[in-house]
């Protein structure tokens, strides 16, 4: 089974969830292309227009879920799925005028035990601002930094024996047991299974010091690693 | 074999355009054949701090489209003959600026006997930048002391480690040197500015050179004489060392602390 996110709309302004995945995706390019998607609402919404404003963003979606749904979804060639069993993750910071999906996180349904992993992709150059790695079905390896306005992102673990100074997103097709490890601490955005937390969150006596990163609970934790 | 070395910085205004000036006349004081060119189409400056604005008659664009030839273009340095510059175009926009364009005129140069060409980008990472870093050699990276420059200089390091001509053709990588201009070492002391070991840790590429920010380069740009040329300006001798240093003379860094005053400068109104 594919790693499925969950996106509920909890507006009908087509508009506003456009905007709203616009930026996730431009946040999170990496990670949103390709990302697997079923649909949900809290509200009566078109789906043809919900479908386009997701398909738009490059997510592919597999399926919607929901009363609100059902209807139109033959129509429109998509299966009908059963809820989401997992207890539903509080969205990480505040929900902003009813928008979609959460605000921070989109509800990742937790994936089989992925197989383990046996690449992994090495970096021994800094990535700087403006440069993207991925590495697909992979842990990554850097020896080098990451800077601010770089961003580093792994189906796997994420190491990083330097300053991670700008984004790393770990566990990009949905594995919760990713990790992401780093010399000195210092991101613009950490990322594990579509959890994320950004600067202003991460102020804490780990800021600068060799830290990991993991997720307990649903909810991003960091840890000192001295 | 022909040099080309762009020197390039991401933010405007850090110094770029001071720097090439500088770089290229350096060079050619020791006697190398050097041309710069001004990549900033619809900016005229490098021919103003040159001192040869008022002998411009065709420039880089003119050439690329075959309105004159290089030989034209080319104005001869006062003071050393075996210096050339290029002018930017004022009036074309930077459409005009293409790779096979330039390409074509980086050959000539090469064709020409020069050693070395530097290649004055334009701020950004646009076009006119892409294009002045593309055919480099090597990269004389212009920084100043603060956050929003060191940022973009690592993003252009980004480029020139992914968008470049010797990347594409799997070459040897670009050289990257590090110069860190209007370095203020007092109000480093006072914390309102990164220091020059900031800046390395986060670039992560060798020091080339620290310009010290001086007077002496405004009155210099306004004279139309690149500050090098003056052996008593502080930024001038910064620039001498950077020169020396690039042409692989082991140069100790200057004006990196704090100068005392003693008590007899003082006195002599030094
Ligand atoms: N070391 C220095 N000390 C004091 N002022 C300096 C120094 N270096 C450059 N300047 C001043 O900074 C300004 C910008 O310099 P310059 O034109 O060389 O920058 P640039 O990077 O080429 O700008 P642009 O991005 O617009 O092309 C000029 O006024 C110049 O006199
Ligand atoms: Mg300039």
């Amino acid at each position: 089974m594919l790693p499925v996110t969950r996106i509920n709309a909890t507006t009908d302004d087509l508009a506003a969830i456009q905007a709203q995945l616009e930026s996730m995706a431009r946040q999170m390019p990496a990670m949103v292309q390709g990302m697997t998607a079923v649909l949900e609402t809290s509200v009566p919404v078109s789906l043809a227009g919900y479908l386009s404003a997701v398909r738009s963003s490059g997510m592919k979606v597999v399926g919607v879920s929901g009363a609100l749904l059902e209807a139109d979804a033959a129509g429109l060639g998509l299966p009908v799925l059963p809820a989401d069993t997992g207890a539903a993750k509080p969205a990480r910071g505040a929900a902003q005028t009813a928008s979609v999906p959460q605000s921070a996180a989109p509800e990742t349904v937790p994936a089989p035990a992925p197989a383990a992993r046996t690449s992994s992709r090495l970096i021994a150059d800094p990535i700087r601002g403006g440069q993207q790695i991925y590495a697909r079905g992979a842990d990554l390896t850097i020896t080098h930094q990451v800077g601010a306005g770089a961003e580093v992102v792994a189906d796997g673990n994420i190491h990083i024996y330097g300053r991670l100074a700008g984004r790393a997103i770990a566990g990009a097709d949905g594995d919760t047991q990713a990790r992401i490890f780093c010399r000195r601490f210092e991101p613009e955005l950490v990322a594990i299974a579509g959890v994320y937390a950004v600067a202003e969150q991460l102020h804490g006596e780990w800021l600068g010091k060799p830290a990991q990163v993991f997720l307990q609970d649903g909810t991003l934790k960091v840890e000192r690693l001295d | 074999m022909t040099k080309i070395v762009v020197v390039t910085s991401g933010k405007g205004g850090v110094g770029k355009t001071t720097t090439s000036a500088s770089f290229a006349t350096g060079l050619a004081q020791r006697g190398k054949k050097v041309a710069v060119i001004d990549f900033d189409v619809g900016l005229r400056n490098l021919d103003l701090i040159m001192g040869c604005e008022r002998r411009v008659v065709f420039d880089f664009v003119n050439v690329i489209q075959g309105e004159a030839s290089l030989r034209q273009a080319l104005i001869k340095d006062k003071t050393f003959p075996n210096l050339h510059i290029l002018a930017a175009s004022q009036t074309r926009d930077k459409e005009a600026l293409t790779p096979e364009g330039v390409e074509k005129v980086l050959n000539d140069l090469r064709s020409e006997g020069f050693d070395y060409v530097v290649c004055d980008s334009p701020a950004g990472i646009e076009r006119g930048a892409h294009l002045a870093m593309y055919f480099a050699d090597e990269a004389l990276v212009v920084t100043n002391p603060e956050v929003s420059s060191v940022r973009d200089s690592d993003r252009v390091l980004g480029l020139l480690a992914s968008k470049t001509r010797r990347v594409e053709r799997n070459e040897a990588r670009i050289k990257e040197h590090l110069v860190l201009t209007r370095y203020n070492p007092a109000r480093v002391l006072k914390g309102e500015m990164l220091s020059l070991e900031d800046v390395t840790e986060i670039l992560a590429i060798p020091v080339l050179g620290v310009i010290p920010e001086s007077t002496a380069v405004l009155n210099s740009s306004n004279a139309g004489t690149p500050v090098i040329t003056l052996p008593d300006a502080d930024a001038g001798q910064a620039y001498d060392d950077l020169v020396s240093r690039f042409l692989g003379e082991d140069r100790p860094l200057r004006f990196t602390t704090v100068e005392k005053k003693g008590l007899f400068s003082k006195w002599l109104g030094g």
